[in-house]
């Protein structure tokens, strides 16, 4: 049997993002409604603020694809810390 | 000479003009960078990556300056002063000045009005300040002996802290509308350790909106500090977000001062300006009483007029604080005043044997004559007998993926500390709402990642960056500033700002491996010995 081929979904549009986007500061009480919708004279709006968000997502979702080599570890100083559970390298 | 007389007489004058020359100095021990395990400080890296989530970040305890006392030593105290300071008391450097306040030929008030003076008939145009207190006060705080007593090397030096560091006297605004009318009940850390030396803090300097951007009126796109090479024209910016800080010291309206950066914040404004700065490595300086912005990438550095002036304050506020778990269990802090000055005899060279490495790109700037001052610079290096010069070094593997993006950020970072803020109003953060915003749109799995990314680059950078060099001389302090590496910077000449005409100072950018403070300020100070451009002053406002 031959592996059956997926097709990704469609990345999500601009308007749904949005919509997520302000269902999350809704969620968390956080009020962007406030903010004019669009004026690029004020030090924020909200179009600049989703634009933003979205970004931000969207740099979100590409990390996802970084894999650290789960056996890596950071090489750490010698004698290790931890030689003080076993008594190793006492003096 | 200002009402009241910010000068020296005649007399003075003789006793003062001893020969500057450079001397070979003591002998001195490897560098710091040579003698810190790296390993160890990797494992110390990921253990404030783990701690930023541990919630030991905010300490409610007063601050309180270390038991130890500043540890400034004489080579701090300049051997003799230029004769062109002596004629206008704001133009002395740190240094002179603690050498004419120690040897009683310059009192503290003296120098105290000459910088009130002049902050009072220019602050108007450079804005530099937020808050300040009266000339009685300042003069009241100089008269007083300061707690270390004869230990007190800033004993009436006028210091200008970003308005992000608490002070129990004045408001503390972090530039912005979150935090307007705050006034903190303690001093910052850093701030006591400076008046425990007996500094003074001349005002509270603006700052870029909750450490971002240049300085603008609280909730506006107005901008408020100019760049003291440029006090006519608000145009061209002072950098940020240490603007105020960066105004003051160039304008001579403070001796030196102290920034804080995330994300190129004192480095930034330094170069703006002309100054000689540097973000030591991450926990040298406390940020106990500093707002934050990030656990892991908050430094605390000083700016100053040259590398001896930065090195002395680094003394004074390299200490333990056991407020701030970061700055606990590191190596004793060196004698950054003798690294940083001039060695060799006639013809300064660096105290220690050192390889500078050139980032890929730095000598292809196609801004104005940035690249052509850059190249001069390099070739002052390369008639530096102790240097020798890495051209193009090679970068770590996966530098773009580990230093851009979400990867490269730290977005989670402001949002942890200002939910309650954010839910009062947002318009509360202007133009730097985003970035506290941000954090609440990032996944576990991404927190995740950067952290581990972070370590990854970090070990990149000891183990394939800093192996070919001691120092780099690189364009951008994001890396490092994401690594807690030490960056510095200085003026290396001038140029023409293409959108005013006016000349400008053009600065570099050197970092280097933990603990490389000593090796940056000896790169810095042999340099310096043979130019002259730290030492130019800015026009005042027309």
């Amino acid at each position: 049997m031959s592996p059956q081929v997926r097709t990704p979904p469609e990345p999500p549009t601009d308007d749904e993002l949005n919509t997520y986007i302000r269902m999350r500061y809704r969620l968390l009480g956080i009020d962007i409604s406030v903010l004019p919708q669009s004026d690029e004279d004020a030090p924020m709006d909200q179009e600049r603020l989703l634009e933003n968000a979205r970004s931000i997502l969207r740099e979100d979702a590409e990390a996802a694809n970084f894999q650290i080599d789960p056996q890596f570890t950071l090489p750490v100083p010698f004698p290790a810390p931890f030689t003080a559970w076993t008594g190793e390298g006492a003096p | 000479m200002t009402a009241h007389g910010s000068g020296v007489d005649g007399r003075v004058r003789r006793t003062l003009a001893r020969p500057h020359g450079a001397g070979e100095g003591p002998a001195t021990a490897p560098p710091q960078d040579a003698r810190v395990s790296r390993r160890w400080f990797l494992e110390r890296m990921a253990w404030v990556g783990s701690a930023a989530a541990t919630g030991t970040l905010i300490s409610k305890a007063p601050a309180a300056a270390s038991p130890r006392g500043a540890s400034v030593r004489p080579e701090a105290f300049a051997p003799s002063v230029r004769p062109q300071a002596l004629d206008d008391l704001t133009e002395l450097t740190l240094s002179e000045s603690m050498s004419l306040i120690r040897d009683g030929v310059l009192r503290p008030a003296d120098l105290v009005n000459a910088y009130v003076d002049r902050i009072e008939a220019y602050d108007g145009v450079y804005q530099a300040y937020a808050a300040r207190p009266t000339r009685e006060d300042l003069l009241t705080e100089a008269a007083r002996t300061p707690a270390g007593g004869a230990d007190a090397p800033l004993r009436g030096i006028g210091l200008a802290p970003k308005d992000n560091f608490y002070t129990a006297d004045l408001l503390t605004e972090g530039g912005s509308l979150v935090f307007q009318g705050f006034q903190p009940d303690y001093d910052a850390t850093a701030v006591s350790l400076l008046r425990a030396a007996g500094g003074l803090v001349l005002g509270k300097a603006q700052m870029g909106n909750l450490a971002g951007g240049r300085a603008r009126r609280y909730g506006t796109t107005i901008s408020t500090t100019r760049n003291a090479w440029t006090p006519d024209d608000e145009r061209y910016s002072p950098a940020g977000s240490s603007s105020g800080t960066g105004t003051a010291v160039a304008a001579r309206l403070a001796v030196a001062g102290i920034g804080t950066q995330t994300g190129g914040s004192v480095i930034g404004p330094g170069n703006a300006q002309g100054l000689t700065c540097i973000k030591p490595t991450f926990g040298r300086i406390s940020l106990h009483g500093v707002i934050p912005l990030s656990y892991t990438r908050d430094h605390v550095g000083p700016m100053a007029r040259n590398a001896l002036d930065a090195a002395i304050l680094l003394q004074v506020l390299a200490q333990p604080d056991p407020h701030d778990p970061r700055t606990l269990g590191l190596p004793a802090p060196p004698n950054y005043a003798l690294a940083a000055t001039p060695f060799g005899g006639e013809r300064p060279r660096g105290r220690w044997p050192t390889s500078i490495g050139i980032w890929p790109g730095y000598l292809s700037s196609d801004e104005g004559r940035v690249n052509e001052l850059r190249a001069a610079f390099v070739g002052e290096l390369e008639r530096n007998p102790a240097v020798r010069v890495v051209p193009d070094v090679r970068l770590p593997d996966q530098w773009e993926e580990l230093t851009t993006g979400a990867l490269g950020g730290s977005h989670g970072d402001p949002t942890a500390f200002f939910i309650e803020h954010l839910r009062r109003d947002v318009r509360d953060f202007a133009d730097r709402l985003p970035r506290f915003l941000n954090g609440m749109l990032q996944s576990a799995d991404t927190y995740v990642k950067v952290q581990q990314a972070r370590q990854l680059l970090l070990h990149r950078m000891l183990t394939q960056l800093f192996t070919q060099c001691d120092v780099v001389l690189t364009t951008s302090t994001g890396p490092f500033d994401h690594t807690g590496l030490p960056v510095m910077c200085m003026p290396i000449g001038f140029d023409t700002d293409a959108e005013t005409g006016y000349r400008v100072p053009r600065g570099t950018v050197m970092a280097a491996p933990p603990f490389g403070e000593e090796r940056l300020f000896a790169v810095a100070a042999a340099y310096q010995a043979v130019t002259d451009f730290h030492l130019e002053r800015p026009p005042d406002p027309s």
